[in-house]
C-alpha cells in the first residue's frame, strides 16, 4: 500500500505539466478516478487504474481536486481525476408544483441546481433510488423528467 | 510505508434514536485499545451530555478523552450543514492528546435521513436495529444508502420482534450496491471485530 499525504500540484501547472508528459511516454502515469462526494474526503483507500493500492491521507486544510498530483518522481506519477457528475433534470408543471418539488428535494437533503425553471438533482447513488422518491410527482403530472 | 498521516482519522457513527450507537462505542473502545489505536470520542446530544457522561463513567477510556457537543437543534445540523462545533472539538482533542490515531464521533439520535458531511469525517457508519423493523433497508433512507458501513444491531431481538434477519440483510445489501453490511449484538460484542477490521483497512491504514 502506497501512502499519499501531499498534493504536489495540479496537472495544469506549467512546471509539472512537462514532467507528466515525459512520464506518460513511458506509460508511468497512474490515474485515480473519484466521484464528487469522495473528493471531499481527506482520507480514503483507493486503487489506481494500474492496480496500485493507495492510502490517501491529506492534512485537514488540504483538499482533493480534479487534476491533483499525489505522487511524482522519475519513475511514476499518480493523478486524481473527477468522474463527471450525473444529474436528473425535473420540470415542474407550475409554480405550486415547483414549490412542492423544492420542499420535497430539501426534505430528502438532495443537492440541487436551479436551471431555467428546472430543478436539477445531483445523483449520488443509483438513479432509480431517486425516481422511486418522485413517483407521486410523476403520477399526477406535477413534475416530469426533462428528457422524458 | 514511506510516510505517516498528518492527523487522526475521523469516523462518524450515526443512526436513529436508540439503535445502539453508544453501546457500539462501548464495544469498540477496548478493541481499539487492544490493537494500540490511540483514541478519543466526541458525542453529540440535543441538549444534554448524557452519552458523554455515560462513556466517561464507563471506565473504558480516560474521561478526558471524551467530549460532548450539544447540538441544541436538529442533531443532523452539527454533523452536516454546519459541522464547525465538531471540527473544533476534534481539533482540540488532537492537540491535547497528540498523537491520536482516531477520533470517533457519535451523532445524536436522529432519523433515517441523517448523513455525515465528508468535510467532517473520513468515513461513517450508520447503525440501525432489528427492533426498528425489518423493512428499514427497503425504505432506502439516505443513511442506509450513503453510509460507508451499515450496521444492523440487536440481532438477538430478531425472534422476539418477528423479523426475518436474513431477509433484512439481503435487502440491505441489495439497496447498498455492494457496500458492506455488518450484523451486531452490542450486548455480547458479536460482529464488532468485523467493524474494527473495516475501519483499520479503510481509514487507519495500519492493518
Ligand atoms: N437487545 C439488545 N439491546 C441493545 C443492543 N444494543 C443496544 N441495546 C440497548 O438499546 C438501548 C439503546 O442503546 P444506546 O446505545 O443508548 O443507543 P443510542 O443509539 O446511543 O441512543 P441515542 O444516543 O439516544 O440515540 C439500550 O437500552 C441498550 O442496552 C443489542 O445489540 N441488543
Ligand atoms: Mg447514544
Amino acid at each position: 500500500m502506497l501512502m499519499l499525504t501531499t498534493i504536489h500540484g495540479l496537472m495544469t501547472d506549467d512546471a509539472l505539466h512537462e514532467r507528466l508528459h515525459g512520464l506518460s511516454h513511458n506509460d508511468a502515469v497512474e490515474t485515480i478516478r473519484l466521484e464528487r462526494q469522495d473528493m471531499q474526503r481527506h482520507r480514503l483507500r483507493v486503487e489506481t487504474d494500474k492496480g496500485t493500492i493507495c492510502a490517501i491521507a491529506l492534512p485537514r486544510d488540504v483538499s482533493l481536486e480534479d487534476g491533483a498530483i499525489l505522487e511524482i518522481d522519475e519513475n511514476r506519477a499518480i493523478v486524481v481525476r473527477a468522474i463527471e457528475e450525473r444529474w436528473l433534470e425535473l420540470v415542474p408543471r407550475d409554480a405550486e408544483a415547483a414549490l412542492e418539488l423544492g420542499y420535497h428535494a430539501g426534505n430528502l437533503h438532495w443537492r440541487v441546481q436551479f436551471r431555467d425553471g428546472r430543478l436539477a438533482v445531483a445523483l449520488e447513488g443509483p438513479e432509480q433510488a431517486y425516481l422511486d422518491r418522485l413517483t407521486m410527482f410523476f403520477d399526477d403530472g406535477r413534475a416530469q423528467r426533462a428528457d422524458g | 510505508m514511506n510516510n505517516k498521516p498528518a492527523s487522526a482519522a475521523r469516523v462518524g457513527i450515526g443512526g436513529p434514536v436508540g439503535s445502539g450507537k453508544t453501546a457500539l462505542v462501548e464495544q469498540v473502545i477496548p478493541r481499539f485499545a487492544r490493537r494500540g489505536t490511540r483514541l478519543a470520542v466526541i458525542t453529540n446530544d440535543l441538549v444534554t451530555k448524557e452519552d458523554a457522561e455515560r462513556l466517561k463513567r464507563s471506565g473504558l477510556i480516560d474521561p478526558e478523552r471524551v467530549v460532548a457537543v450539544e447540538a441544541g437543534a436538529c442533531p443532523h445540523t452539527v454533523i452536516r450543514e454546519d459541522p464547525t462545533l465538531n471540527l473544533d472539538a476534534a481539533e482540540l482533542l488532537e492537540l491535547k492528546f497528540a498523537p491520536l490515531d482516531l477520533v470517533l464521533l457519535e451523532s445524536g439520535g436522529d432519523n433515517l435521513a441523517s448523513t455525515f458531511s465528508l468535510e467532517l469525517v473520513d468515513y461513517w457508519m450508520f447503525v440501525i436495529d432489528v427492533a426498528g423493523g425489518g423493512d428499514i433497508p427497503r425504505k432506502r433512507g439516505p443513511g442506509v444508502l450513503q453510509s460507508d458501513l451499515l450496521i444492523i444491531n440487536k440481532s438477538d431481538l430478531a425472534p422476539h420482534v418477528g423479523v426475518d434477519l436474513d431477509l433484512m440483510i439481503a435487502e440491505a445489501e441489495a439497496v447498498r450496491g455492494g457496500k458492506p453490511v455488518i450484523v451486531t449484538n452490542c450486548h455480547t460484542g458479536e460482529g464488532v471485530d468485523a467493524i474494527i477490521d473495516h475501519v483499520a483497512r479503510d481509514v487507519l491504514f495500519d492493518s
